[in-house]
């Protein structure tokens, strides 16, 4: 008896089962990329230079695209600095040039003994010709000033 | 829902436009604003120039390792911000180092070495820390002394001799425990 029935409860499965995968529709597989394309390093460093190197370039647009470059996971290459620092130049505005060098040196983490020295070579030219001085030079890499945290006034 | 739409309110205060064009301005600046977003944002931040977005739109100033670039200025255009602003248009190589770092200063607070400078703070939570373990210690010592009863009698030494003696007398873990290691005929421990 419970044969027969687990058999009737088998075959009634099996229809089941087997009308679902009739009824399923094909889909059409679309390629999923999470957030679009990838660029590669080469492409990423050519947008930022073509960016600094617009002449239409201005202040709200040079601080967006430094804030940005911070974001990613990456040290800038000598050539976008270069371009960033003749956009500031453009824009007239030299203290620009102290905070993104600045702002480049933090980004070199632990390494920062290896990677200084090499951008610092790479930009000498532009920093001569365009006179500015390393955040070294000004004293910039010792604290200068102590203020108090804004997290621990009361 | 007041509440909400107080703190939405409060949000669009201070927010300055995703994306402005420059134009002619009535001072020079890379950000143009309209007359409305202006009496919005001046009043709360002076005489500061908008200088981009910044980290969420809002016109205010923060020192951020990610972000190096907030929205305004940190000084107020007074003279001599803005004579050194004047000599920014010239040669770069004719400002002196201290021109130059009044310059960075009229721009920003802190330089990135004074954001990671160390604070200190661990000595005030370690500090902390130790205080607490004496308040502890006193409170173990208030309870030895005034809560706790008296060790029982059977943890003294010679207590324990003479339970051992007891046992050994009764013969109890004759077969594996304790009297199984005593040798009866000798009266001492089995070797």
């Amino acid at each position: 008896m419970f044969r027969s029935i687990a058999q009737r409860l088998g075959a009634t499965a099996t229809t089941v089962v087997r009308s679902n995968i009739q009824r399923t529709t094909p889909v059409v597989c679309t390629v999923r990329h999470g957030h679009g394309k990838k660029e590669t390093d080469e492409e990423v460093d050519a947008r930022y230079e073509a960016l600094f190197n617009n002449p239409e370039l201005d202040g709200w647009m040079f601080r967006k695209a430094c804030n940005d470059l911070q974001g990613m996971d990456m040290v800038p290459e000598p050539r976008i600095i270069v371009s960033a620092l003749k956009a500031a130049r453009r824009l007239n505005d030299y203290s620009l040039t102290t905070r993104y060098l600045e702002a480049v040196k933090a980004k070199c983490g632990n390494r920062l003994d290896v990677i200084w020295p090499y951008i610092l070579q790479e930009i000498r030219p532009t920093l001569d010709e365009l006179g500015i001085s390393t955040p070294e030079e000004l004293g910039f890499d010792k604290p200068e000033l102590a203020v108090e945290d804004v997290q621990d006034i009361h | 829902m007041a509440q909400n739409l107080v703190r939405l309110a409060a949000k669009r205060i201070l927010s300055i436009p995703q994306r402005s064009i420059s134009v002619t301005a009535i001072r020079k600046q890379d950000v143009a604003l309209t007359q409305e977003e202006r009496d919005r944002i001046y009043p709360r931040i002076g005489d500061r120039d908008v200088v981009g977005y910044g980290f969420n739109g809002t016109a205010s100033y923060m020192d951020r390792e990610e972000m190096p670039f907030p929205a305004i200025r940190f000084k107020e255009n007074t003279d001599d911000v803005l004579a050194l602003r004047e000599l920014e248009k010239g040669d770069w190589s004719n400002m002196t180092i201290e021109e130059k770092k009044a310059l960075y200063r009229s721009s920003y607070r802190l330089t990135f070495a004074e954001m990671f400078a160390p604070t200190g703070e661990w000595k005030a939570v370690f500090a902390a820390f130790m205080v607490c373990l004496g308040v502890t210690g006193w409170i173990v010592i208030f309870m030895k002394k005034f809560v706790y009863s008296p060790y029982p009698e059977t943890i003294t030494p010679e207590y324990q001799q003479k339970n051992l003696e007891r046992m050994i007398a009764q013969r109890q873990g004759i077969v594996e425990g304790v009297a199984s290691k005593w040798d009866y005929e000798n009266n001492r421990w089995k070797k």
